[in-house]
């Protein structure tokens, strides 16, 4: 076990150095100067000088990447450019908000969509099992920035349920304003949910341990609650772990539409204005957060799991 | 078979739920209230203005940062920069392009234009009610006047010496060469007054709760999320502003703001989209107002493309281009026609004296055989992304260029790489900014940016040069004789359109809206809010 964790964490190391690495290069790459965005039309050579050395952009690349690396590992992520805070603080006041509104929204997903993924599977062919893939599929094809509006103006605006925008922190102003977000990254999130759950339910349900469960006459709920769904629900989410990057962007368009300051929000913002500190420090963050969940998975599966700790060990 | 049924009732069911949530599409052109016109809609705001209440402004532009010497996000850090602090000087909040007393009340300008001296009001304070000295305002311009402090609007400060206070009521500014529009230069946001003693003993962290002389002090500032205001019971004019306290919601999205708007949770939105104000002025009990400033959508043309170093062909392109249309179908006649190449002024001649850029097929073709390029050419336009609008006026301008044998090849991209490219020449055609605006109410500033060398800006990027205009604007920003300058300018406008460095496409103002029971929404020559002047009516119309 213990060879098999050090040998994840030496991978996980790399992939980060890699994420830090890739995401530096693509920044710098792309035309665009940050100084010259400042300046716009002022952007005499004298002053974009002057901001070029206060930003420390006139330092060779391998040499703004070494300080890069230094700032992840003491934690001192410098200072944003666009915006006129440190960038530890910008991202520390706006990552509260979309933390919440990311796990609001998988848990919504979860709680409409484990269900509906149990009943597709047991009822595997029926027309409850098409009605529910139709359905999933088609709210996952809508465009997440026409739901949320669509559900801003319903619920919220002709309703009156919800307010039409905006953030409130505290737990009953989350559920005040949060909801409607959530609930679009939800119905977004749903068919993933749903589909991938059925069909590993279905695999499952059809396997020998399960005919011998039911031979020796456990209950319905037992073999679907305990053993089916304990070797089902890993993989759904790993799967939706490794969509992190399609969840930012889900989260960007709803942020956008709901006027929630978050950090999807920021992540845009930056780019926009090349502000190479908080891009680096964002994308690397969020790299980070899918490195360390595959990880603990990992760690998770092989415990659940001995033929995984057997295959890692050699 | 039954499966297939099925399928086909869902499919049908989902397509009859999405059509039902489709929403009106607007058309035609609006007759929008321009500012200060009377309607019925105003009968709630006919008496005397009342203090008190609050005003929530879900606004365009996020604000970045409280320092005004250093603006990150352009307007979102200006207007909330206007509402804390004050220059010596002001806009008109009535919207004329002229100055006002600020924080001076008087002031004397020498014959030669050299000594500006200030005349304070009395008893002035800071919002905290800490006296606010000539010293500090002295200290402040010289703020302004260091190009490493002013690093965004340095070219304004060009020409200033130094300014002293010479008593405790008096600031006397020197410039080193006279400069027409100075008194422009200090009404804007890199010459306002802030609290010195408190900036220099907490540094950076003074403009986390900065301290200055405005209608409104800051109260809460949520990064991305809203700024709040309270009334100053400090401010220099006696009884402004009217509002007790002020939220700006901070919401990028059009159609979130409309909705806020619509739906009462703000009483006030800026930034409407053209193509939702018709259906907003139909709203009872909102009101949609048109912000006049100087404001164009500039094509920039670079003259070091061979067919476009040839004025002919330049006045050709914008004989081709039906702007009238464009301003029914893009700005739904919210536009002016231009008859300038550069933003509109009140210093401007009118188009009796200088006739507004007309649309002229024939004269077209006919300018363009007079050149080299007779049988027309090819040329690329890059425009921004992320704005219909845009997108649709490229289309127009290329079938119109197209009519008269212009090739265009159009090129949609991101606004920071559209910028980066017009600041290094990358370009043949381009709408650099989605909207061009000047920074002070009078032309000197971008005069100076097309025609003088000093400005470093290449002829706005357009490499054009002209020495006849070039001493011309020299004269111009330089003159010391007021009345004299509109007769000059005259010849300047008339000049520019004549050459043609770039194509001015359409003068276009801001659109706000508000409930009907906010008034005195003013906003002055640069279109920037007055809200000392903005009240609540308790009446609702």
């Amino acid at each position: 076990m213990l060879t098999y964790l050090v040998k994840r964490l030496m991978v996980s190391i790399v992939v980060l150095l890699g994420i830090a690495l890739g995401t530096f290069l693509m920044i710098h790459l792309i035309p665009g100067d940050p100084a010259k965005i400042e300046l716009g039309i002022h952007a005499t050579p004298a002053a974009v000088e002057h901001l070029h050395h206060e930003w420390g952009l006139n330092r060779s690349l391998p040499e703004q990447f070494w300080l890069y690396l230094g700032n992840i590992v003491t934690f001192n992520f410098g200072q944003s450019t666009a915006f006129s805070s440190g960038v530890s603080e910008l991202i520390g006041e706006r990552v509260g908000p979309t933390a919440i509104l990311l796990i609001y929204g998988i848990l919504i997903s979860l709680v409409i969509g484990v269900p509906l993924a149990i009943l597709a599977a047991l009822r595997q062919g029926g027309w409850i099992d098409n009605a529910i893939r139709v359905l999933t599929t088609f709210t996952f094809a809508m465009p997440p920035f026409w739901l949320g509006l669509m559900l801003s103006l319903l619920l919220g605006f002709e309703l009156k349920l919800f307010p039409v925008s905006g953030y409130e922190s505290g737990i009953s102003g989350i559920f005040r304003t949060l909801t409607l977000p959530a609930l679009t990254i939800g119905l977004g999130l749903l068919v993933i949910v749903v589909r991938n759950l059925r069909a590993n339910l279905v695999t499952v349900l059809n396997s020998e341990y399960i005919e011998a469960a039911r031979a020796r006459g456990y209950s319905q709920l037992r073999i679907v609650g305990k053993h089916a769904m304990r070797n089902s629900v890993i993989s759904t989410i790993t799967i939706l772990a490794s969509l992190f990057g399609f969840l930012v962007g889900l989260l960007v368009l709803v942020e956008s539409v709901f006027q929630i300051p978050g950090a999807a929000t920021l992540l845009v913002q930056a780019v926009a204005k090349r502000d190479y500190q908080l891009v680096q420090t964002l994308v690397f963050l969020s790299g980070a957060v899918v490195v360390v969940i595959a990880f603990v998975t990992d760690i998770v599966h092989a415990w659940l799991d001995p033929r995984v700790r057997l295959a890692g060990r050699g | 078979m039954r499966k297939l049924l099925l399928i086909g009732a869902m499919g049908a069911l989902l397509a009859l739920l999405v059509s039902a949530c489709g929403g009106s599409s607007g058309g035609g052109t609006i007759s929008v209230a321009k500012e200060g016109e009377g309607k019925a809609v105003n009968a709630a705001c006919e008496e005397e203005p009342v203090a008190g209440g609050t005003l929530t402004y879900a606004r365009q532009l996020e604000t970045v940062t409280l320092n005004p010497r250093e603006i990150k996000n352009g307007n979102g850090d200006i207007f909330a920069d206007e509402m804390l602090y004050n220059g010596i000087v002001r806009n008109d909040p009535s919207g004329a392009d002229k100055v006002v007393p600020g924080l001076a009340e008087s002031w004397d300008i020498s014959k030669d234009g050299l000594t500006y001296t200030f005349h304070l009001q009395k008893g002035l304070k800071y919002s905290d009610g800490s006296p606010l000295t000539a010293e500090d305002i002295a200290w402040n311009l010289e703020q302004f006047r260091n190009p490493k402090i002013n690093t965004v609007l340095a070219a304004i400060a060009v020409g200033m010496e130094s300014a002293k206070a010479t008593n405790e009521n008096t600031v006397v500014v020197k410039l080193e060469h006279p400069v027409a529009a100075f008194l422009y230069n200090l009404s804007i946001y890199p010459a306002f007054i802030v609290d010195k003693e408190k900036l220099e003993q907490e540094g950076e962290a003074f403009w986390k709760h900065p301290i200055g002389t405005g209608p409104f002090r800051l109260k809460e500032f949520a990064s991305g999320s809203h700024i709040t205001f309270e009334k100053n019971p400090y401010y220099f004019e006696k009884g402004k502003p009217y509002l007790q306290t002020m939220r700006w919601n901070f919401v990028p999205n059009s159609n979130t703001r409309v909705l806020d708007l619509k739906s009462g949770e703000a009483q006030m939105a800026d930034g409407i989209p053209f193509a939702q104000v018709s259906s907003l002025q139909g709203e009872s009990g909102l009101a949609i107002q048109q912000v006049e400033l100087p404001q164009e959508v500039l094509m920039v043309t670079n003259t070091k493309v061979p067919a476009l170093a040839d004025p002919h062909v330049r006045r050709a392109l914008s004989l081709a281009v039906n702007r009238d249309q464009l301003n029914e179908a893009v700005f739904r006649g919210t536009g002016t026609v231009p008859n300038s190449v550069i933003q509109n002024f009140e210093l401007d001649a009118s188009d009796k004296e200088v006739p507004a850029f007309e649309y002229n097929v024939a004269k077209a073709k006919e300018e363009l055989a007079a050149s080299k390029f007779a049988k027309g050419f090819t040329v690329s336009l890059q425009y921004p992304a992320g704005l219909d609008y845009f997108k649709q006026m490229a289309l127009l301008v290329q079938q119109e260029m197209g009519a008269i044998g212009v090739t265009v090849k159009l090129e949609e991209l991101e606004a920071a790489t559209i910028a980066e490219q017009w600041l290094e020449g990358e370009f043949e055609l381009t709408f650099p900014f989605t909207g061009t605006s000047s920074d002070v109410p009078v032309p000197d500033e971008y005069a100076a940016f097309y025609a003088l060398p000093e400005a470093e800006l290449d002829g706005f990027k357009s490499f054009w040069t002209n020495s006849e205009i070039e001493g011309l604007v020299k004269k111009f920003v330089s003159s010391t004789d007021e009345a004299g300058r509109k007769g000059e300018w005259k010849i300047i406008q008339e000049k520019f359109n004549e050459e043609m460095p770039s194509l001015n496409v359409m003068d276009f103002p801001l659109i706000n809206g508000h409930q009907s029971n906010v008034c005195a929404t003013k906003a002055n020559g640069l279109g920037v809010d007055q809200l000392q002047e903005t009240w609540i009516s308790k009446k609702s119309s």
